[in-house]
């Protein structure tokens, strides 16, 4: 497989069998340098020989010489514009411009014109210069004397150097085929792919940009827990953002004038919802009127609020009755703060619910183990803790390398005041474990508003391992 | 949870404990202890625990819990001569009163700590003064023997605590403070409730004490005035004071009591709470023998009647006692939550993923097969962001974040609007709810899932977002979509279509037009769809 630049040499080379390395050189518009590593380049591979390789000097025209090859020199120009009648220098000036000064002097050392004042008297009508005919000449290759030879490189129109000559000799012809970049169907149907070169890709350079599609980091850390929940045994259900204020609070035991039920706790949505039919209010009233002593009102708890706790999902659950069930929700949870890089106004919590006739405390503690178990905690304690809705009630610390003991879940047996009047009469435990702190442990987020980042290249810079 | 700040030299000599030790035991007495500087500890006190709101409940709870002293501490209490005289408050109508002799408040740390316990009973119990508060007293200050709870006049003027002059209680309520945080709960037709002795007024309940009767550090005893809107709260929280004193070496006075259901004060009120061995047992899932629990609950600081049942004497300071439940959390807690053995549930059942979930994960997979990148936003938006009917938050923190989001649309554009400087193209989607307005549902709103899908480029057109969508809801569901010409007030006229699954309308689709973008500040081209993935699941 020949490289383009191969095959241009080979190709005169067919032609020729011999030549020299310039004329080469000549011949394909390479520069030197290339003629030379191509030439060797051919050689290592047997196509071409080289025969000699001798110093030569070698006569060049510059570039002003190439452009005075062209155009005819200044003193030439200068007679051709007078053609054969005087002019004011100003006015050759302005035509020849730079070209003038140099024309000017040229003419008058050669007698072509004489000078008068400001003005110039041609002695001839045309000229052409000797050096010209001698440039032509060496660009068509052919040999100066050395006279004129002098007297162009004085003029810096020609120069001379040593330049290294090769004679190389075509040793052995290649059967060389087209080069395509495509390989078709085409090509692989009629089989004429044998008759092709495939140009080579530059396959070391970096690749353009490809956007690929990616899961989101943190959604694929909820979607973890609950794979992690379904493998525990439990069921996954969902509840809604805009909650009254009874499955929110009431029904949790939460009396309607505990500090946490104040509205710069909760976030308020305007208007009110409708109760539950049955019993499950005059029972949650009663329960309330009678522990925490005050006049608990309907319209209260019909107030609408976002849900502060996915527990409020916990209570719609209980609110029919199950006999036996092990459930969690996992989803949005709201609640005024101020926002800062571990707080947002709203997160995630997980909330799960046990009712089994035999379900203990100690059976309790055990799943929140088997949970943190899972999602790579390996040590945790327990807090004896305080919940309205539970008792005994615990709260679960995870140790995390690097940050000691951190504060993950809540939770509790629910208490009799919270599943007697929904019509549960079995032991019950339930938790709450926020997520997004969860996910910033395990992550390796420092800032909550990451989790919920508006910036693509962030989630396209997330490695996936 | 309330924080409550202790001396940390007075709490280690009180209890004979070393930091690690307090920190260990107060752990396992649902409290967080941090120090605050090298006098001082912070200490994070469960709601539920208002007896440890003060250093002498701390102290005697971590007795009973490092087994030091068991069950209740027997209290000395002394009968005087003072008498309470309640007359009719329609708007604050219980009142008690009570005195406590060889008060400590010297050095002034132990008076500091007596006035936080006071400010903290006021957050909790008290429900910011509302339900419940208290006034203290020099007792000798306070002239002759008979205090009175009365109406008087708004008109009425005495000294106010820290006050040079005399001033009107009505004054008081306009000017001080406390009067403008607390004057307007209880007054009523141009009276106030006041506390008052042979002299005058001692303090103006919920709001101010006078100066006149004013505790300093060489006080020795006190007169303490409990008010409120329920008589039990009123008698806990004066149970809750006068216990807390009494640990620390104070010596309760008992006045009596004229006009309120019960003759003298204060109540101490004991309560009985029988409970089963076997129900406490069978709750916590451990085996403990009825001696053991008898000496766990009397490591609580309570004690147990051991009759033909079981019954727990609840002492006055454990106010949060209910029922057996709360029996067997005491016993649990002095138990250890350490020591119970955990075995794995594992396994025991199966469990199954919601519906919703089973969709989100495909419908997200064939997307990411088709390049786009799955973005995660915020619920809660700036309602000038969206258009229909949204829901608004009557009570929002910020403009930025004023409503629920009623479409995932506006946090699409959004999202792209801000990554216009971002490599191109920039193709998106979001799986997540919304919240819409729904009258069948008990709160007249419903979340709804809906699947946003973006393309932002310097040049699209419709068909790089169409025939991705029109292949990842083929390969879901198995039923091509089709399309059906209709103008959309966000997206460009003649290029936009609804997606038409089963003569189902699951979504629209098409270019965004010109002043949406603007709107969002946008200077790229975008397509967009939406599609109802509660709709497309009443397809499947």
């Amino acid at each position: 497989m020949l490289s383009e630049n191969e095959l241009k040499i080979l190709d005169f080379l067919r032609k020729r069998k011999e030549s020299t390395s310039q004329e080469i050189g000549e011949a394909t518009g390479l520069p030197p340098s290339s003629v030379f590593s191509i030439i060797a380049t051919l050689e290592s591979k047997g196509i071409v020989k080289v025969i000699s390789e001798e110093t030569r000097r070698v006569a060049r025209l510059t570039e002003e010489g190439k452009l005075r090859a062209e155009q005819g020199l200044p003193e030439d120009r200068l007679v051709s514009t007078l053609n054969g009648k005087p002019a004011k220098i100003q006015e050759l000036k302005s035509v020849l411009g730079k070209d003038f000064e140099i024309g000017f002097g040229w003419a008058r050392r050669k007698g072509l014109i004489i000078v008068e004042n400001d003005t110039v008297i041609p002695k001839v009508s045309s000229h052409v210069s000797p050096e010209y005919i001698a440039l032509k000449d060496l660009q068509a290759g052919k040999e100066i004397e050395r006279e004129m030879l002098d007297s162009l490189v004085k003029r810096k129109l020609v120069e001379v150097k040593e330049e290294k000559v090769l004679k190389v000799q075509l040793v052995k012809d290649v059967e060389v085929r087209p080069a395509e970049l495509y390989l078709t169907h085409e090509m692989l149907t009629t089989g004429s792919w044998k008759n092709y070169e495939f140009k080579p890709y530059n396959v070391e350079a970096d690749p353009p940009f490809f956007p690929i599609g990616k899961t989101h980091y943190f959604r694929d850390f909820i979607e973890k827990v609950k794979d992690l929940m379904v493998g525990l045994g439990f069921v996954e259900v969902s509840g809604e953002f805009v909650e009254t204020e009874f499955f929110n609070f009431d029904m949790l035991f939460q009396p309607q004038d505990h500090p946490a039920r104040e509205i710069h706790d909760s976030f308020v949505i305007e208007g009110r919802g409708k109760l539950p039919d049955g019993d499950l209010v005059k029972k949650v009233k009663e329960i309330h009127e009678k522990w925490w002593r005050y006049s608990w009102s309907e319209d209260n708890a019909r107030r609408l609020v976002l849900r502060s706790q996915t527990t409020a999902v916990t209570a719609r659950v209980l609110s029919g009755a199950p006999r036996a069930i092990r459930a969690f929700t996992i989803g949005k949870v709201f609640r005024p703060d101020s926002i800062d890089a571990t707080h947002l106004i709203e997160f995630h919590q997980m909330d799960g619910l046990v009712v089994e006739e035999n379900f203990t405390f100690r059976d309790l503690l055990s799943t929140l183990r088997d949970i943190f178990q899972g999602l790579g905690v390996k040590q945790v304690k327990f807090k004896p803790g305080y919940f309205p809705f539970t008792e005994p009630s615990v709260e679960v610390y995870g140790f995390i390398d690097g940050l000691g003991w951190v504060e993950m879940a809540g939770a509790g047996l629910l208490r009799k005041e919270v599943t007697e009047p929904a019509g549960v009469y079995s032991p019950a435990g339930a938790w709450g474990i926020g997520i997004d702190r969860l996910a910033m442990l395990f992550l390796g987020v420092k800032d909550i508003r990451d989790l919920y980042s508006l910036d693509i290249e962030y989630l396209r810079s997330r490695r996936v391992i | 949870m309330p924080t409550i700040n202790l001396n940390k030299w007075i709490l280690q000599d009180l209890t004979r404990l070393n930091e690690q030790e307090l920190v260990d035991y107060l752990f396992r007495l649902k409290s967080e202890v941090s120090p605050v500087n090298q006098d001082e500890y912070s200490i994070e006190v469960n709601a539920d625990r208002l007896d440890m709101l003060s250093l002498g409940g701390i102290v005697r709870a971590l007795k009973g819990i490092t087994g030091r002293e068991l069950g209740e501490p027997k209290y000395t209490v002394r009968d005087t001569d003072y008498v309470l005289e309640v007359e009719r408050v329609p708007s604050r109508p219980y009142a008690l009163a009570c005195i406590v002799y060889n008060v400590k408040l010297n050095p002034d740390l132990y008076l500091k700590e007596l006035i936080q316990f006071q400010e903290k009973l006021h957050d909790t119990i008290g429900r910011r003064r509302k339900k419940v508060a208290i006034g203290i007293h020099d007792l000798q200050k306070v002239e002759g023997k008979v205090i009175r709870y009365a109406p008087v006049p708004l008109s009425t003027t005495f000294v106010p605590l820290y006050q040079e002059k005399e001033m009107s209680v009505k004054d008081v309520l306009q000017e001080t403070p406390q009067g403008k945080q607390y004057g307007n709960i209880s007054v009523w037709d141009n009276y106030s409730p006041a506390i008052m002795d042979e002299k005058g007024i001692l303090s103006v309940p919920p709001v101010i004490n006078s100066d006149r009767t004013r505790i300093t550090e060489n006080t020795r005893s006190l007169l303490i005035d409990v008010t409120g809107t329920n008589f039990d709260s009123v008698v806990e929280t004066m149970d809750l004071l006068v216990t807390g004193l009494a640990e620390l070496g104070g010596i309760i006075g008992r006045i009596k009591v004229k006009g309120m259901n019960v003759e003298t004060s204060p109540v101490l009120r004991h309560t009985l709470v029988p409970f089963s061995l076997e129900d406490v047992n069978r709750r916590l899932g451990i085996n403990v023998s009825k001696d053991e629990a008898v000496t766990l609950i009397r490591r609580m600081r309570m004690e147990v009647e051991t009759g033909d049942g079981l019954a727990v004497v609840v002492p006055p300071y454990r106010v949060d006692i209910m029922n057996y439940t709360d029996v067997a959390e005491d016993i649990a807690m002095a138990y250890g939550y350490d020591r119970f053995t955990l075995e794995s549930r594992r396994g025991m059942v199966t469990g199954s993923l919601s519906e919703k979930s089973e969709i989100y994960r495909k419908l997200r997979t064939l997307l990411i097969g088709a390049g786009f990148q799955e973005i995660y936003t915020l619920v809660l938006t700036k309602s000038d962001y969206q258009r229909g009917e949204v829901v608004r938050i009557a009570n929002p923190i910020s403009v930025e974040y004023d409503s629920v989001r009623n479409s995932l649309l506006w946090n699409s554009l959004l999202f792209l609007s801000n990554n216009q400087h971002s490599r191109f193209p920039v193709k998106i989607f979001e799986i997540g709810e919304v919240v819409r307005r729904d009258e069948s549902k008990d709160t007249n709103y419903a979340n709804a899932t809906r699947l946003a899908v973006a393309i932002m480029d310097s040049k699209v057109s419709y068909e790089i977002l169409q025939s991705p969508l029109h292949q990842v809801l083929l390969n879901l569901l198995g039923i091509a979509p089709s399309y059906r010409r209709v103008d959309n007030d966000i997206l460009m006229r003649g290029r936009s279509a609804e997606i038409i699954l089963r003569d189902e309308r699951v979504g629209v689709i098409g270019e965004a037009n010109p002043e949406i973008l603007r709107s969002f500040n946008l200077l790229y081209p975008v397509l967009l769809a939406e599609l109802d993935l509660d709709a497309l699941r009443r397809v499947i």
